[in-house]
């Protein structure tokens, strides 16, 4: 077999047509993880033909239009990474959490393999037509996947749906925009137009992508949708959709925005009266889309709503790194999507396996599962230091280059709203750990048992990954430069380890090193400079002389963080509801505008105006 | 990058040496500063490291479980790394190969050990020290990282051992505390919060939550802390004298500067009750933020 | 692991006594000196003050006397004391809480009575509800006579310990686990049959090295058969079943 990009579409199709006959089979899942393995290896494969593109056979001609398909270098990052976590969200749910842990293991094989093949379809598009067709090929199948647990889940991927179709509708309008305009779909016709634009038609084709690619990256204001969508799906496949779907939206600003309009022109969109331009304001932008749904995820009760709103505040990250325009800034952004799948894959896997096993995500009603399913807790370890961003784990890498880009820049005001970010998130997912993992254990807990092999081998397989490619950098940013390149930043100067720059270096290498042997060093003091010590119960505890017993609940997990919510919950009231009810009171009048103007305003002649402009533009 | 194996042996023994006995000799002159304003004498000269060697022999150790004592070793790892990160005068090999943002991310380290370690002990007292612990720091950072953001415009880097040429380049005039005084106030405001003493010793708070974090440690476990505090001191007062008062020239005055940095919170403490939670966040993000702001304005401004 | 580790060591606990003092190797002759002196310097003290006396301790601890100038501390929960220091008469109720504090102290530890209360009961002999000799109860090291002592006796107390700890004398906390049965006695007779920490002290002797003639017998044999009853304390037994049916 010669790895071809037609290969891979094969594979992902041919493994969607194999789930829809046999995903009821117990042996689906090990069948749909070999098949993603093989897709990762053609992928790997085709890495060294990406720089003159790798090329489908496949093309039709539909109504005159011609659909090709094509992989460049940042596709290819992408598809990468949706394999991956297709392979270990596959990996995870074929043993016994497809048999016990779902309603219908089918829906989650199919859907998953859709998704897949979507995405793929998706990333390799040539064009803006197959850029519009995998678009909402990748909508549709991210809807079928976030309703297979049935319930409140119905209701937040229907949710998910309106705010798609919307966002579909949005790039339909600016691939109308750009058909009329540029005369033809193809990613040379639209490069070669892109230069001489006017500034009215930037300002309504930034305005139109972004709204549409925003939706799915659930950029903030379009961010209310995710989280109840993602959090209600099951385990493997949050992890999935956590990991990578929205990332899809940002391949989509990478390839309108970054790469054929150009950061250089944002600059030029100035703001009237503020004086601000468009690319700061961008910025900011996802500076509070950092903030804000970093701190709804700190008051989540539900650790998969928690993690889901980490999702959304995470994406901010990936664009604000890409937006400072520097090769560290660009290299960080790419880096932590990379980073991010990883960690994110393994705290939704952790959490659908403590679900499998205990019934329950709710954190006030878990604690000390660290004796009962250690493996688990190392996973959740490794994934929540690099979810907070702190070294040794990959997390800390991708931040540490995002910030360096901002201060280089100058920009240390975007520096501190990213850091604020940081903190709430270590605040948050220490809150997770802790109420799930550590404390004490409860009573209907005793019997648990840590859930088998086909489960907990991903999350460490993954929680591994995050550990090394924190460790050795340079392995994972390989693979970004092959997708930094290819959206025509120049290449980042990296060793193994990390960077040298001009203004503060960063070896990973020489940071891990010292930190595990100093942890070398401590275990010799520690472990050697005292009696050996003696396990003790977990009621033999101090309470001030009281006598413990199993009917205490002696787990601080209720109202976690209460000094600080005295303080900031009313904020969050008054702030972000406020902001929210804004946002959905401007959507209400737009509606019931347009609503008016269909209903009861001359019918006919919007109808006739909308045809005869509708011709024009055609003709 | 040329890797000279001796000296970085050397340095990666004798810095955390160095920092803990500074450490110690620090916590003494906090504990006598506080006795001689409440008019006592206070401990004598090697009341410290006999604590530390008391806590280490004795018989019983209790242990809640295997993070527990693994959270220790973390602990003292985390805290001998970044000790090995820090620019001191004669030994900064280590600190090229990091910068600011590193140190202050690995500083993180050791308190995230000790938050697993303490909720490892199951005892709510501990969590509830743990989420006021990570509370205070949401809220010292703030300023602090503010702070740090207009040093490295300032010096145009944030690599420590530049910043430290850079200010002894220009001498007095070209110290961080000259350059920018707000900044300066602004993180030493936040460096009494970072080492959790009053007004903001919220996460102890012996007489509400039983010492916080400490509730259940004994023995080797609570000498390791007691460890960890000489090491905080040490880095905390060696990261301001970098940033703000040029770092060292040469051991003399650079003991002189850090001793004289741990002596101003640690005076200051004994005169202050202790904030309420909500009223420490409320605290630190509106004065010493509005400084650091003010500051890092003046600074881009230039 | 059980739900509540109760003793239940009944192996014998011959290979568990402690070697004697001539059996150590040179290093740990020289360790276990360098210990004890720093145990003698550096003393945390639990304050236990439900009965009378805690007045008499400001004065020692602050300007007045100044007890760090001798290395003593306040400290705040058992896991970190050396001294539990018990002023004045304890009740039955509170000799419970006593016993589980001194219980969860990391050894070596050391208890000091103070006043007359905890010596013969005091005042308060004549009380049905007041316990009138300590030491029956937990090892005692040290008895500051006196109703009230003053802070200078209370010093004077201090100081022969350090000088005992010092001199490896002050070993009553070794009584507590070589004769853990008659303590236990004591505390049987007057909480009942069913009378159980959740501590480990049976445990405790084995891991250490510290168990002896008197570390089980009668009363340990007691807690063998309630811990089955404490192990579904609060929880009812259908429950158990059911969960272990579950599994």
């Amino acid at each position: 077999m010669i790895p071809s990009l037609d290969l891979l579409l094969a594979l992902a199709f041919g493994n969607l047509g194999l789930m829809l006959l046999a995903g009821r089979n117990p042996t689906a899942g090990l069948l749909s993880m070999i098949l993603y393995a093989l897709q990762g290896w053609v992928l790997v494969m085709l890495m060294p033909a990406l720089a003159e593109g790798a090329a489908s056979g496949l093309a039709f001609q539909v109504f005159g239009w011609s659909l090709s398909w094509e992989l460049n270098g940042l596709g290819w990052f992408f598809a990468i990474i949706t394999v991956g976590a297709a392979f270990f969200s596959a990996w995870f749910a074929a043993g016994a959490w497809g048999v016990q842990g779902t309603r219908s293991p089918w829906a989650f094989h199919v859907t998953l393999a859709a998704n897949v093949a979507a995405m793929l379809l998706l990333l390799a598009s040539r064009d803006l037509l197959t850029l519009f067709i995998g678009w909402e090929l990748v909508t549709w199948a991210g809807y079928a996947m976030m309703i297979q647990s049935g319930g409140p889940a119905t209701r937040a991927a229907y949710k998910y749906l309106i705010y798609g179709v919307a966002g579909g509708l949005a790039v339909l309008a600016a691939v109308v925009l750009i058909q009329v305009q540029a005369g033809g779909l193809g990613f040379a016709a639209v490069a070669a137009w892109m230069p001489g634009i006017s500034t009215g038609m930037l300002w309504a084709l930034m305005l139109l992508l972004g709204v549409g690619f925003g939706i799915k990256m659930a950029f903030l204001p379009f961010h209310r949708w995710q989280a109840e969508a993602y959090g209600e799906s099951p385990g493997p496949a949050a992890a999935f959709l956590g990991a990578i779907s929205s990332r899809m939206g940002l391949f989509g600003l990478l390839i309108l925005l970054v790469h054929f309009i150009g950061l250089a022109r944002l600059d030029e969109l100035l703001l009237p009266l503020i004086g601000l331009d468009a690319r700061i304001l961008w910025m900011w932008l996802s500076a509070l889309t950092i903030i804000i749904p970093t701190f709804i995820a700190l008051k989540q009760n539900d650790a998969r709503m928690l993690l889901a709103w980490h999702g959304i505040g995470q994406g901010g990250y990936m664009l604000l790194g890409v937006l400072v325009g520097s090769e560290l800034g660009v290299a960080g952004g790419l880096l932590h999507v990379f980073n991010y799948a990883t960690y994110q894959a393994v705290l939704f896997l952790v959490m659908g396996a403590v679900v499998y096993r205990t019934g329950t995500a709710h954190l006030d009603r878990l604690g000390g599962l660290i004796t009962r399913m250690p493996l688990s807790y190392v996973a959740m370890l490794f994934a929540i230091i690099g979810l907070a961003g702190l070294p040794p784990m990959n997390g800390f890498v991708s931040k540490w280059m995002v910030y360096k880009a901002l201060l280089d820049e100058g920009l240390p005001l975007l520096f501190v709203a990213a850091v604020i970010g940081t903190l709430g998130t270590i605040l948050s997912v220490f809150k997770l750990i802790h109420n799930v993992f550590l404390g004490q254990l409860r009573v209907e807990h005793e019997q648990i048992r840590e859930v088998p092999f086909s489960m907990w081998g991903p999350m460490i397989a993954l929680s591994l990954i995050v550990f090394i490619t924190g460790y050795m950098p340079g392995l994972a940013l390989d693979l970004v430069m092959v997708a930094q390149t290819s959206l025509g930043f120049a290449a980042l100067d990296y060793h193994l380890g990390g960077f040298v720059t001009d203004t503060g270096n960063l070896n990973m290498l020489a940071v891990v090193s010292v930190l595990l042997l100093g942890m070398g060093i401590g275990a010799g003091i520690f472990l050697l400079g005292g009696n050996k010590s003696k396990r003790v119960h977990q009621l033999d505890n101090y309470a001030g002389g009281h006598f413990l017993t199993t009917e205490v609940r002696y787990h601080y997990s209720h109202h976690f963080y209460a000094g600080l919510l005295r303080l900031i919950g009313p904020w969050y009231i008054t702030l972000i509801k406020r902001l929210e009810g804004g946002i959905a009171a401007l959507t209400d009048t737009l509606a019931a505008g347009s609503d008016g103007l269909y209903r009861t305003a001359y019918t006919p002649i919007l109808m006739l105006a909308a045809t005869v402009l509708g011709l024009a533009l055609v003709l | 990058m040329d890797f000279d194996w001796q000296h970085m042996l050397i340095e990666l023994l004798v810095m955390p040496t160095l920092a803990f006995v500074v450490g110690l000799v620090m916590v003494l002159m906090a504990r006598r500063l506080r006795a001689r304003i409440e008019r006592r004498v206070g401990p004598p000269f090697w009341q410290p490291l006999w604590d530390i060697l008391k806590l280490y022999s004795k018989r019983t150790q209790v242990s809640h479980g295997h993070m527990h004592e693994i959270s220790i070793i973390v602990l003292l790892g985390g805290m001998i790394a970044m000790e090995v990160f820090l620019p001191v005068p004669g030994f900064d090999t280590f600190a090229h190969h990091g910068d600011a943002l590193t140190l202050i991310y690995l500083m993180m380290v050791p308190t995230l050990g000790m938050a697993l370690g303490v909720s490892a002990c199951a005892n709510p007292n501990g969590s509830i020290g743990i989420a006021r612990a990570l509370t205070a720091m949401l809220a010292y950072d703030v300023p602090f990282i503010i702070t740090v953001a207009g040093a490295a415009m300032l010096y145009g880097t944030t690599s420590l051992p530049e910043i430290i040429a850079i200010q002894q380049q220009q001498g007095l005039e070209g110290w961080g505390a000259v350059q920018m005084p707000l900044l300066a106030l602004a993180a030493l405001i936040s460096m009494q919060a970072m080492l959790g003493k009053e007004p903001f010793e919220i996460y102890v708070a012996p007489a509400e939550i039983a010492t916080g974090p400490m509730t259940e440690m004994s023995g080797k476990f609570l000498g390791s802390m007691f460890i960890m505090q000489c090491f905080q001191l040490y880095t905390v007062s060696v990261l301001y004298t970098t940033l703000f008062l040029g770092g060292g020239e040469n051991w003399a005055t650079f003991l002189i500067k850090i001793f004289v940095v741990v002596a101003i919170p640690m005076t200051l403490t004994n005169i202050f009750p202790r904030y309420k939670t909500e009223a420490v966040v409320a605290w630190l993000w509106k004065w010493p933020t509005a400084i650091a702001l003010v500051g890092l304005f003046v600074v881009m401004m230039r | 692991m059980n739900q509540q580790n109760f003793p239940v060591q009944v192996a014998p606990l011959e290979s568990c006594r402690e070697p004697g003092p001539e059996e150590r190797s040179m290093l740990r002759k020289v360790l276990d000196r360098v210990g004890q002196y720093c145990q003698s310097r550096s003393l945390f003290v639990l304050h236990y003050c439900t009965g009378c006396g805690a007045i008499e301790l400001p004065p020692s601890m602050t300007s007045r006397f100044d007890l760090e100038r001798v290395g003593m501390q306040p400290m705040v929960t058992p896991r970190q004391a050396d001294i539990l220091l018990i002023t004045g008469y304890l009740s039955v109720k509170t000799l419970k809480r006593v016993i589980l504090t001194y219980e969860q102290m990391q050894s070596p530890k050391y208890v000091m009575g103070f006043g007359s209360c905890t010596i013969n009961g005091g005042m308060y002999w004549n009380s049905y509800a007041t316990v009138k000799r300590l030491g029956d109860y937990i090892p005692v090291d040290t008895y500051i006579a006196g109703c009230m002592p003053r802070p200078e006796a209370i010093q004077q107390g201090f100081l022969d310990l350090i000088e005992r700890i010092d001199g490896g004398r002050a070993v009553a906390w070794k009584d507590y686990y070589r004769n853990y049965d008659r303590y236990l006695g004591h505390q049987q007779h007057l909480f009942g049959r069913d009378w159980l920490t959740p501590t480990d002290v049976v445990g405790e002797a084995a891991h250490y090295r510290l168990a002896g003639d008197g570390t089980l017998g009668p009363h340990t044999a007691l807690l063998d058969q309630y811990a089955g009853y404490h192990q579904a304390w609060g929880v009812p037994r259908e429950q158990y079943a059911e969960l272990e049916a579950s599994s």
